[in-house]
């Protein structure tokens, strides 16, 4: 473990956001396909509904890549 | 080519803000006093913009074609399902021209980042955090001048709390108003600067390694293609959310 750079621990807790968030944002595109599938007329307020909460579980994810980022170039 | 090349110098300059913008064939020029690239791109984005609605839009026809049809129909999504789902009729009407204007200078500025000539302002924090600060100054300002400040207290109370957990709730819903308004911030900043450090990690390679980069340009390629998806999402996206933030500070009673 001495030998690890800095950079090493931004790497891996980047990987992980990136887990969590593919995670959630792959249940909330399969339950709207599910949604659709269903019931084609709901379709337009299906789409807006997952464009948003994708688009704030990625706001989330992006706040840890950030502070990945400051991970990495801070000793 | 003697000098080394160091990537992360080469994909810093082009996302930081800098004194000098570089053009192709010329030197680089030596901005003024008190401007950056970036404040350049802020008035290139209002040139546009003005550009665009004031003359090359054709008020004298009935039927709109052309560019004036292309603006009516993002200016008319905005206000129908933008402005009026939030904000109720009249407000929706009123408050339109700001979501307007965050989504076309948004929209903008982040299709500017993918030319080469100019440079992705949306990729500085300053510029997100300005226009997360303007959506906080309505939820604030607005909400008080609409509703009084005691209107502007009700919107942190939900309705049917006991009281002793009103007391904890109460910071909470307030720090919240900060919190919605750095998520806006980092939503916007993070997306145009990974999608532009991607862009230029791939062209990067290039001078790495020479002709076997060919899959990386080829990547770089479909990833600059899925940017002008995001750029167009991402302005849609802080515009919807401003427009629902601002929406459950004017009308707390309608949330719950």
């Amino acid at each position: 473990m001495e030998t690890l750079s800095p950079g090493a621990f931004a790497a891996i807790g980047a990987g992980l956001v990136t887990i969590g968030a593919a995670y959630g944002i792959g249940k909330i595109a399969s339950s709207a396909v599910e949604g659709i599938a269903r019931q084609p007329e709901a379709a337009n307020k299906i789409q807006t509904t997952m464009l948003i909460a994708a688009a704030l579980i990625e706001g989330v994810a992006l706040f840890s890549a950030v502070v990945c980022f400051m991970a990495l170039t801070t000793s | 080519m003697t000098e080394s090349f160091d990537l992360n110098r080469y994909i810093k300059h082009h996302i930081m803000d800098s004194y000098e913008w570089n053009l192709p064939f010329i030197n680089p020029i030596q901005l003024p006093e008190g401007l950056s690239l970036h404040g350049v791109m802020l008035i290139i984005a209002s040139m546009i913009m003005l550009l665009l609605f004031v003359v090359l839009y054709n008020k004298k026809k009935r039927v709109p074609t052309g560019i004036t049809n292309l603006l009516e129909v993002f200016v008319l999504f905005i206000r129908d399902e933008i402005a009026i789902n939030a904000l109720g009729k009249e407000d929706g009407r009123k408050m339109t021209p700001i979501f307007c204007t965050f989504f076309f200078f948004i929209l903008i500025l982040n299709l500017m980042g993918l030319v080469p000539i100019f440079s992705t302002a949306t990729a500085n924090v300053n510029v997100t955090a300005g226009l997360a600060l303007i959506t906080l100054s309505f939820m604030i300002f607005g909400a008080i001048y609409k509703n009084g400040i005691t209107g502007f207290l009700k919107a942190f109370t939900p309705s049917g709390v006991p009281v002793p957990v009103l007391i904890i709730l109460m910071p909470i819903e307030i720090v919240g108003l900060f919190i919605k308004t750095f998520a806006l911030t980092i939503r916007l900043f993070a997306n145009m600067l990974a999608g532009h450090i991607v862009i230029f990690s791939l062209l990067g390679m290039v001078v790495l390694i020479g002709v076997f980069a060919l899959p990386a340009v080829l990547l770089a390629l479909l990833i600059n293609l899925l940017e002008i998806f995001i750029a167009f999402l991402q302005a849609y996206i802080f515009t919807l959310l401003s427009a629902m933030f601002i929406g459950q500070m004017y009308h707390p009673e309608h949330e719950r």
